[in-house]
């Protein structure tokens, strides 16, 4: 157990899109791969019942297919070269779907990718709020029956989020974690480093839908961006030019009065025929990022505007932690990370609460004078940094910087060795901390089948 | 996939990204482990972002392995040959660790395959330091003579606290592995994997692969070596080379494969106890569903928690899964 200790913890957090892998006390993470398992299935659809004579042979052939897969890029590569690959996702909406496909996932990342013997770390995962129980125990079943790991912690993504902008001066575990990423939205209050569970809200706009709105805009304006090529090209418009304007009626007039400055231009190269082409980027530029402060003009049938989801999953909070909560809201997410993005959100917040105060002021007709409510959008340095010095095509890596930035990645790593000298020992003592316990995988399921099987025979 | 690569595939990644823009300044700052308790360490400084400074820590050796001044003998030798000018060894190295090497990237080839070749030697700095006594007894091998001062079993690191056994001898050097492994499961497991490892080996197509053998007790090879280093819960296994399996390019491969035999076998072990799980989890399905089907109509709208979470098999699969 010591000789764990002493060696960094291993940091895997898969997201739907990508996941991001390394060691605790490095800034980056070593590896971002997309979270794909590509499976050579060609033996394990034959019908084995009509050659049984020779299904040594063939019982063989199908044990080296188990064997014969890959991960991340290797996968898409493969299944784009060979049809005998299958690309399977493991994760659909943050939510492990297909367990299999992970527990390979796992086995190659560890072995192939970090190239480390899991019995020698510790091991840090992370999971989405909504994540259900039985998925966090089934995690731990598989880390620690076939990977023999001496600890695991599995923590809450945006928990995390607010541990990376702990430092020593402030250390401050409260807040409302603003998490947009591809595919979903959520905003989690975390009140001294537990999730409100019944607070957190969901907002089915992401990074996906910004694409969707520029790519729409694009085509309704009539730019000649070739139809199978028009959705990649709306991502990077929305990586490389989108921001976020504080008015949008000025905006406008601004774009107007001076084209020049504010239209970009796209130069591609058709990939059929190879003929070069290029369009304008004009009004999605703004309007994009838009669609998070004004959604209908995106979609109707989701009309409220992100401040004011945050400022509902505030006011749900319990009503002591709400102080701190409005002063901590912290970005997180690679589509957080339009231009003045936080400004906005401050702004609109602030006005939604001012708005409260002063009506809450004129009923009591000025008696009694309520302390004036503060509050910060915070976006992590790195955060920044990946916007200035990286292409976007890391924005998913924004997640996994502020997860494993050094500060953060100390203090987690302290949290943690707090957390598993506790549990790590899973034979000695198991203490009532909210912790997957290792659970004996077969004789666990027996149980259940015998219960259900006389139950039946009973019934 | 079934192997395991000998270059270090993160150290890799960090050399190319270095040379592809290196008149960039970047502070570097990276640390991690490998199988078997190898760390690196990873430095470039703002100032002279052409240098970067690669510091490699080894196990900790068994009291028998022979390690002269922190490095397995003849390392410092290999590291010359292999790299050349490209390096610079530090002496002393950083502390904690067991090698520090300074690399000049300016001083790379500018042929681009040539260059390629290079980076994935040094991210292969492993196998060049922990393989360097192996490499000299198996050259030796390759031209049938025995190096010299050696005579008794020699034992070589590979893991920590942990060493094999060299019977060097003019015409084959025989292998010991004593395997040890922390879990019972892995140890069974590993028990039956390498007999069966064994058994292959007899199969027709491979009348050229190396001889094995495995023993649970040490076999008489390891005569007169220490108590300690004879202790193995799963076992011997013990492999005879011939100068036909060290000739030319095989050298390296050879070496790589001989000195991560165990982290072989334990990554064997993890993926069989990860496919075991896999038909497990299908059976437990395929016998709930059987247990639905029985249950009156009543109680079949009913879902049970546990089969919410697996994924659901056709009923045919369901059957050629519990023939096969």
């Amino acid at each position: 157990m010591d000789s764990a200790a002493s060696r960094p913890a291993v940091v895997i957090d898969n997201g739907t899109g990508y996941t991001k892998m390394g060691f605790a006390g490095n800034v980056e993470p070593c590896f971002i791969a997309p979270t794909v398992v590509a499976v050579n299935e060609s033996f394990l659809n034959q019908n084995r019942s009509s050659t049984k004579g020779n299904w040594l042979a063939q019982h063989s052939a199908g044990v080296m297919a188990d064997l014969d897969f890959f991960i991340g890029d290797e996968a898409i590569a493969r299944s784009r070269n060979s049809s005998t690959y299958n690309l399977s996702y493991p994760i659909v909406h943050g939510q492990v779907d297909n367990w299999d496909a992970m527990e390979r996932f796992w086995q190659q990342c560890i072995f192939n990718y970090l190239r480390c013997d899991p019995e020698d770390h510790y091991f840090l995962l992370t999971e989405s709020p909504l994540t259900a129980p039985e998925s966090r125990e089934y995690t731990g079943e598989i880390m620690f029956e076939t990977f023999n790991v001496p600890g695991l912690y599995i923590a809450v993504q945006p928990v995390l989020a607010l541990a990376a902008g702990y430092t020593t001066s402030k250390c401050e575990m409260t807040g409302v974690v603003v998490d947009v990423g591809d595919g979903a939205t959520h905003v989690v209050p975390v009140a001294d480093g537990y999730v409100i569970g019944s607070s957190i809200k969901s907002i089915p706009i992401a990074g996906k839908d910004v694409t969707l709105f520029v790519q729409q805009l694009m085509r309704e304006r009539g730019e000649h961006v070739p139809p199978e090529d028009s959705f990649e090209v709306a991502r990077k418009v929305k990586e490389m030019y989108c921001y976020t304007c504080s008015d949008i009626v000025k905006e406008f007039n601004k774009h107007d009065k001076e084209p020049g400055k504010y239209i970009k231009h796209w130069r591609g190269i058709k990939p059929k025929t190879g003929a070069p082409y290029s369009c304008d980027v004009g009004y999605e530029r703004f309007l994009g990022p838009e669609i998070f402060f004004n959604p209908e003009i995106y979609s109707s049938d989701f009309a409220t505007p992100l401040p004011a989801v945050i400022d509902k999953c505030i006011q749900s909070a319990p009503i002591d932690t709400r102080r701190a909560l409005y002063k901590n809201i912290v970005l997180s997410g690679g589509s957080t990370m339009f231009k003045d993005f936080n400004r906005r959100l401050q702004r609109d917040v602030k006005k939604i609460v001012d708005a409260r105060v002063l009506a809450s002021d004129s009923r009591l007709d000025g008696e009694v004078k309520s302390q004036p409510v503060e509050v910060n959008v915070v976006s992590h340095p790195i955060q920044r940094l990946v916007i200035q010095k990286l292409s976007m095509r890391n924005m998913g890596q924004a997640y996994a910087e502020q997860i494993l930035s050094s500060r953060g990645c100390i203090d987690v790593k302290i949290l943690l060795g707090i957390i598993l000298r506790a549990v790590a020992d899973r034979n000695d003592g198991r203490n009532g901390l909210s912790f997957p316990p290792p659970m004996c995988t077969s004789i666990h399921i027996w149980l259940l089948i015998f219960t259900q099987l006389s139950c039946a025979f009973i019934g | 996939m079934i192997l395991l690569q000998s270059p270090s595939r993160f150290l890799l990644q960090t050399l190319l990204n270095r040379v592809q823009n290196l008149e960039k300044g970047v502070e570097l700052d990276y640390q991690w482990v490998e199988f078997d308790d190898v760390r690196y360490h990873v430095q470039v400084s703002m100032k002279y972002p052409q240098f970067l400074l690669l510091s490699v820590s080894l196990p900790t050796p068994a009291q028998e392995a022979v390690f002269s001044g922190g490095l397995p003998f003849g390392a410092i030798e290999a590291i010359k040959v292999s790299y050349g000018v490209l390096v610079q060894i530090l002496d002393p190295p950083k502390d904690g660790f067991n090698l520090t090497l300074k690399l000049n990237l300016s001083k790379l080839p500018p042929d681009e395959e040539y260059k390629h070749a290079l980076l994935v030697k040094i991210a292969s700095v492993r196998e060049v330091v922990l393989g360097a006594p192996l490499r000299v007894v198996l050259k030796h091998l390759a031209s049938r003579t025995v190096a010299p001062d050696i005579n008794r079993p020699f034992a070589l690191v590979h893991r920590p606290k942990e060493s094999f056994f060299l019977v060097p001898q003019a015409e084959k050097v025989t292998i010991v592995f004593p395997m040890r492994f922390k879990d019972s499961i892995d140890t069974v497991l590993a028990t039956s994997f390498l007999q069966e490892f064994v058994e292959a080996r007899r199969t027709a197509g491979l009348n050229n692969a190396p001889p094995c053998l495995w023993s649970p007790s040490p076999p008489l090879e390891l005569r007169g070596t220490a108590g300690e280093a004879l202790s193995a819960n799963a076992g011997f296994v013990t492999f005879v080379i011939f100068p036909r399996h060290v000739e030319g390019k095989k050298l390296d491969r050879t070496v790589w494969s001989l000195s991560t035999f165990h982290a072989y076998v334990s990554y064997h072990v993890k993926c069989s106890e990860g496919f075991m799980h896999t038909r497990m989890r299908r059976r437990v399905e395929s016998l709930i569903q059987a247990l639905d089907r029985a249950k009156p109509d009543l109680e079949k709208s009913k879902k049970t928690v546990q089969s919410r979470s697996f994924k659901r098999l056709s009923l045919k699969e369901a059957h050629t899964n519990s023939n096969s």
